[in-house]
């Protein structure tokens, strides 16, 4: 079985097409439209690596990390999806511990390759 | 039986309106409502159904898409066989014009989202599917917004193709449609920069200049043309925007156009060139900037300056010393003085605010003359330029006055020794108005007696007087003591002369100009009073100039009131504008007041007239007219005569009151009567009868001889009520009249006899003001008691 990943995006034809390649590279995706869902679905399970985009209703990607690491203390690794020019956000999610971080436009692909690559730490 | 629609309710004299009229246009108005809401409810019901018709619709394309977008070669076969049929799937969808907007919109949208690979393969399946052919029908659209939409998505799935279309649309006259083409000529071959700025015959925006060096910056692999071929272009934008790219791609291959450019009529050009000059480094546009620099605008002349500091060298430091000399703005003199220390570092030293190092040394006694001597000529010949518009133009002012410069005639040298204020006002003075100034001719002007002093003002302020306190510190110490002494001894006397009823307000410059001017020779009594018993404390408070003015004003000296006898006898010219009456004299060296003050008997009558002013009223006429013929003084006649005429026109005269052509005398009912109805008519008699007075008499006279019998009875009624209320008032009235002193006010309201009020009862043109208070005051009383 495959490695879990949590994706974490609102925009559903992005999701959906990241998700369908990240099946297709072998991993098991849960996918989740909005912060609250993240919230819930994380309470029950840890996912082995977190692709959130940071601007979600309800819950930002930022608040997800905080959220993540300072309430569930967990070292489950994060990658980040920013929009292109958005640096403040991606330093204060370095700040609170994301792994990684990938803009848009986004290479599914290179996602992937960052995926393998964090999991494998 | 009336009908409800026949019944007029004519209260107020709006026009009639048909009711029946009235209901049909409320129902029109409640239809149209329903229709309204109607349509907002059907239209707004559609979006939204058309939009979770879209958003199902998006749903159902996404797997497809992403089959496609992800589809490779070592596929097993079965997921090869899906793809096919997919693909047949796909192209049944997009025969369906909604389907294959949709579609279009998801790539649009995933375009946006994706990089890399997966962007190339969906631009591919975008034309596999033949989606730009519906862009393509897009162009050729009525609607502007259409077409504008039809490039762009050419122009985001990068369909080559449609360049030979675009290109007849970068000189199209609406706006949006221009700019969306130039972005998709430029973006879509690498030519296409060429074309436009070959072709482009509208201005480029500022932002959308911006725009497309985006555009071109992103372009992979992308080799820019020589941009200087573009500087010869007719249209200015096109040069301006080729300069900028000129600048960005460091293409220094047309040095002669860009200096040539330096000569270009439009500033925003001509400020690229500089700032190109300035990147490459061109050495060679020195000379044709500083040809150009005459001529330029003020943010020209400081960029040229800011490229002469980055490429000059010592060779132009003339041309800056020299501009430095002639330059009078600010922003540019202070631009060169920076160039200038930039080739030559520390070329130009600061000296704002800066004291000379003998400022601190022991001032002797000769020094001290000799600078004030310096002192009296800068400030004489400042003001004397600032009068004399015609000083020939030999030296500028501003290099012979301000200190900020080290290049500086001996005359403004012995300045630098001056105090903050003076500097500050020789400056102010030369802000103002900043005409050369001949200073051959201001040498010329050494002694007092050479100077025409008319312009001395005659006020001061207080912060004039602190300065010149601090001034004193001058003078060297033995002759401070000497003053001191002589100063506390003036004062002793100057307690028993009061002045402090007068105010004392004093201009700066006088102060200074004194300060500034006396020394050993000039203690000599400043002014003298006519009043006899000052001379005294003349003798006294004029050894000292400068205690001796100081001294009157602290204690209240209201210059206004000297006069100006004296000072024609010294045969004093002083020509000052507004001053008809000079005040001051002065003839060797010495300065001479002269005050005339008021008789007593004149001042109680001047107080007396204030005080009428201040709390009479027309009471006071007859006083007034009595003060006139007593007093002979033209000063109290003309006071007395303006409160007369104050007084006059602030009371109206009792017999102005009581005439027919007061508005008083109308009745408040007749408007409102001649407007009205029958029934309001009535109602209006009713009322008449409990509240009216005299006034009404004319209108229920006029009522009974026009209207119909039933009004006539009842105006007949209220008119006899309304006379015998009036007799009953008057009587009243009279007796208090008599009885009560209070109300006898001694003017024309006299009631002396019975008949004569009766009279003006029933005159039928007016009324009085105190008939109309006791009819008001009667009717109240009537209406409280029932």
């Amino acid at each position: 079985m495959g490695k879990s990943v949590l994706l974490a995006d609102d925009d559903q034809l992005l999701a959906s097409l990241l998700n369908f390649r990240l099946k297709k590279g072998g991993y098991v995706v849960h996918h989740s439209a909005n912060g609250k869902e993240v919230k819930e679905y994380l309470k029950n399970k840890m996912p082995d690596i977190i692709v959130s985009d940071i601007m979600m209703p309800y819950c930002s990607g930022i608040e997800l990390i905080d959220y993540v690491r300072n309430e569930l203390k967990s070292k489950t690794p994060i990658i980040i999806i920013s929009s292109a020019g958005n640096e403040q956000n991606v330093l204060t999610a370095f700040e609170l511990g994301a792994n990684d971080f990938i803009t848009k436009p986004v290479s599914p692909t290179e996602l992937l390759v960052r995926i393998a690559r964090e999991i494998s730490k | 039986m009336i009908p409800p629609n026949q019944i007029k309710i004519s209260l107020i004299t709006a026009p009639e309106f048909n009711l029946e009229y009235l209901w049909w246009l409320t129902i029109l108005f409640f239809v149209l409502s329903v229709i309204y809401f109607v349509g907002v409810f059907i239209i707004r019901n559609k979006i939204t159904s058309n939009n979770s018709r879209t958003k199902n619709k998006k749903v159902e394309f996404s797997p497809m898409i992403n089959e496609f977008l992800f589809y490779e070669d070592s596929n097993t076969k079965e997921e090869k066989m899906n793809y096919l049929n997919l693909k047949v799937q796909i192209r049944e969808l997009i025969k369906n014009n909604f389907d294959r907007d949709v579609l279009t919109e998801v790539l649009l949208d995933l375009r946006k989202d994706l990089s890399g690979q997966s962007q190339t393969v969906l631009i591919d399946l975008y034309k596999d599917l033949g989606l730009h052919h519906n862009a393509y029908e897009k162009l050729g659209s009525r609607k502007w917004q259409v077409v504008s939409s039809g490039i762009l998505e050419l122009t985001t799935m990068e369909v080559d193709e449609s360049y030979g279309l675009l290109i007849k649309f970068i000189n199209h006259k609406q706006s949006t449609i221009r700019k969306q083409a130039e972005i998709a000529v430029v973006n879509l071959k690498e030519e296409g920069i060429k074309y436009f700025l070959d072709n482009t015959k509208f201005k480029i925006a500022e932002w959308q200049q911006l725009k497309l060096l985006d555009v071109l910056r992103h372009k992979p692999n992308y080799s820019p043309p020589q941009f200087g071929l573009w500087l010869t272009s007719t249209n200015i934008h096109v040069v301006l925007f080729s300069l900028r790219l000129i600048k960005y791609y460091s293409q220094n291959d047309a040095e002669q156009s860009i200096i040539t450019l330096l000569k270009h009529k439009n500033r925003d050009i001509q400020a690229e060139a500089i700032e190109c000059i300035k990147d490459f480094h061109f050495v060679n546009a020195l000379k044709t900037l500083k040809l150009v620099y005459s001529k330029a605008s003020h943010d020209i002349k400081i960029a040229i300056l800011d490229a002469i500091g980055e490429l000059g060298t010592k060779a132009e430091i003339s041309f800056l010393e020299n501009l430095h000399l002639t330059e009078r703005n600010f922003n540019i003199k202070s631009k060169v003085i920076g160039t200038l220390n930039k080739i030559d570092p520390e070329r130009v030293l600061p000296t704002k605010n800066i004291s000379k190092p003998d400022f601190y040394d022991v001032i002797c006694d000769d020094a001290l003359q000799e600078e004030d001597l310096s002192i009296i000529d800068n400030h004489e010949d400042i003001i004397l330029e600032d009068k004399n518009a015609d000083v020939s133009t030999e030296v500028d002012v501003e290099t012979t006055t301000t200190e900020d410069i080290t290049v500086i005639s001996p005359t403004v040298e012995e300045n630098v020794a001056l105090n903050d204020i003076e500097e500050a006002t020789v400056e102010e003075l030369i802000q103002k108005d900043e005409t050369a100034l001949d200073v051959d001719e201001i040498k010329k002007v050494k002694s007092l007696e050479d100077i025409d002093l008319s312009f001395l003002p005659h006020i001061k302020d207080e912060e004039a007087l602190e300065e010149i306190k601090e001034n004193e510190t001058v003078v060297d110490s033995e002759q401070v003591q000497e003053l001191e002494e002589e100063e506390q001894e003036v004062l002793k006397e100057e307690e028993e002369l009061t002045f402090s009823f007068l105010p004392y307000v004093v201009e700066e410059d006088v102060i200074q100009q004194v300060t500034t001017s006396y020394k050993d020779d000039d203690f000599q009594p400043l002014f003298e009073l006519d009043d006899e018993s000052m001379e005294d404390t003349q003798e006294q408070s004029s050894i000292n100039p400068l205690n001796n003015i100081s001294t009157n004003i602290n204690n209240g000296l209201d210059w206004s009131t000297l006069n100006s006898e004296k000072i024609e006898q010294n045969k004093v010219d002083i020509n000052t504008a507004d001053s008809a009456e000079p005040l001051i004299s002065f003839e060797n060296d010495n300065i001479s007041f002269t005050a005339n003050f008021m008789p007593q008997e004149e001042l109680d009558a001047m107080v007396l007239l204030e005080n009428i002013s201040e709390l009479g009223d027309c009471r006071e006429l007859i006083l007034l007219y009595q003060i006139i013929e007593e007093n002979s003084s033209e000063v109290v006649i003309e006071r007395a005569n303006e409160l007369i005429q104050k007084f006059s026109y602030q009371s109206p005269r009792p017999n102005e009151l009581f005439s027919d052509d007061n508005d008083l005398a109308e009745s408040v009912f007749t408007d409102i009567y001649n407007l009205a109805d029958y029934e309001t008519k009535l109602m209006l008699i009713g009322e008449i009868k409990k509240v009216g007075d005299e006034k009404e008499i004319d209108l229920l006279n006029n009522v009974i001889q026009t209207e119909s019998k039933t009004l006539v009875k009842k105006a007949t009624e209220a008119l006899a009520h309304i006379k015998s209320q009036l007799a009953v008032v008057t009587d009243h009235s009279i007796i208090a009249s008599d009885e009560d002193s209070i109300f006898n006010v001694g003017f024309e309201l006299e009631f002396n006899r019975p008949t004569e009020h009766k009279r003006s009862v029933s005159n039928e043109n007016g009324s009085t003001l105190f008939d109309q208070l006791c009819s008001m005051s009667n009717s109240l009383y009537r209406k409280k008691n029932g």
